[in-house]
């Protein structure tokens, strides 16, 4: 609810604030790391509730190694900063094994950023390294933030998971996974994640609680 | 007995040239959900096909082609690379 009334209060396109208070409310129950691409024809919509806020973004794979599309970022952990930015997703080299998959992604976006009004140039990139086979899944994540006058920052990301059974993708999958989050800029602050995910198909649910006392809730669809 | 032979070659003949294919690609890189589900939209896509069936267990695609039709091993492959994959072995029966 939070979330939705400063986007009323701060976002000047109405329209978007429209279909993204729309995302929201469809996404009220749920929030995910999945990857940021998919099949060539593909769509992609992805929403992230954790410490840093919230995050939503919709993506057409248009290429075996490129989606294109809107990322929206209302960050929470410090200032109230709103940034919407289009974005290009690229995979930069993939290699498939017999038991598993391992990917370095680039991720990144130009846009506005918006705090109090003020509205500035927001450029992004992070890089996404992960490896994943049935069983286990590793992955890290440095990213990097430029909302012109308001703000610079950088945080990384890093998560091991291990998945209690193997299960077809016609069945539900489940995972235990620990993420950690380094925020350098915010006085060296590590927050750790216990977070279970859920896989059926092409939906993806993760709930986790985080050790800053925030409750962690993504979600992925992809269709 | 030739007139009894004629037809049954050309009836036999004729169900090999209609019959569909039933196609397993060993693909390495499927792990999960998505993966799957790319996979089976990007088949399921193309006017030869039939029906797709993918198992993370034995690392296999299933594609049977519609009767009379058939999908060549480049094709498969690129469709498979498109999705994301990479295939290891090809087997079909008919």
């Amino acid at each position: 609810m939070k979330t939705t009334k400063t986007l009323l209060l701060t976002s000047k396109f109405p329209r978007i604030e429209a279909a993204l208070i729309a995302a929201w409310v469809i996404a009220a129950a749920v929030s995910s790391e999945g990857k940021p691409l998919s099949y060539v024809g593909g769509l992609m919509l992805m929403q992230e509730n954790d410490e840093t806020g919230h995050t939503f973004s919709f993506d057409y794979t248009f290429t075996p190694t490129e989606a294109f599309g809107l990322y929206v970022k209302q960050d929470e952990n410090g200032k109230e900063i709103l940034m919407i930015t289009p974005e290009i997703n690229t995979l930069l080299k993939r290699w498939n094994f017999a038991d598993g998959q391992a990917n370095i992604f680039n991720m990144s976006g130009a846009g506005l950023a918006n705090y109090k009004g003020n509205n500035q140039p927001a450029l992004w990139t992070a890089f996404l390294a992960d490896y994943e086979s049935r069983r286990w899944f590793f992955s890290y994540e440095p990213r990097f933030v430029y909302d012109g006058n308001i703000e610079k920052s950088f945080w990384e990301r890093a998560r091991v998971g291990i998945a209690p059974y193997l299960a077809n993708y016609n069945e539900l999958n489940t995972w235990f996974m620990v993420q950690v989050d380094h925020h350098p800029a915010k006085h060296d602050h590590f927050v750790a994640t216990p977070l279970i995910r859920f896989f059926y198909k092409s939906y993806l649910l993760e709930v986790g609680y985080q050790s800053d006392r925030h409750l962690m809730l993504n979600w992925q669809v992809q269709f | 007995m030739k007139r009894y032979l004629l037809p049954i070659i050309t009836s036999l003949s004729l169900s090999a040239i209609v019959s569909a294919d039933t196609i397993n690609a060993h693909v390495n890189g499927m792990v999960c959900g998505f993966c799957a589900t790319g996979i089976e939209k990007t088949f399921k896509a193309q006017p030869e096909v039939a029906s797709v069936k993918v198992d993370l267990q034995s690392k296999l695609v299933t594609v049977s082609t519609k009767d009379g039709k058939t999908l060549d091993d480049a094709k498969l492959k690129k469709l498979i690379a498109n999705a994301g994959y990479s295939v290891v072995s090809i087997d079909r029966t008919k």
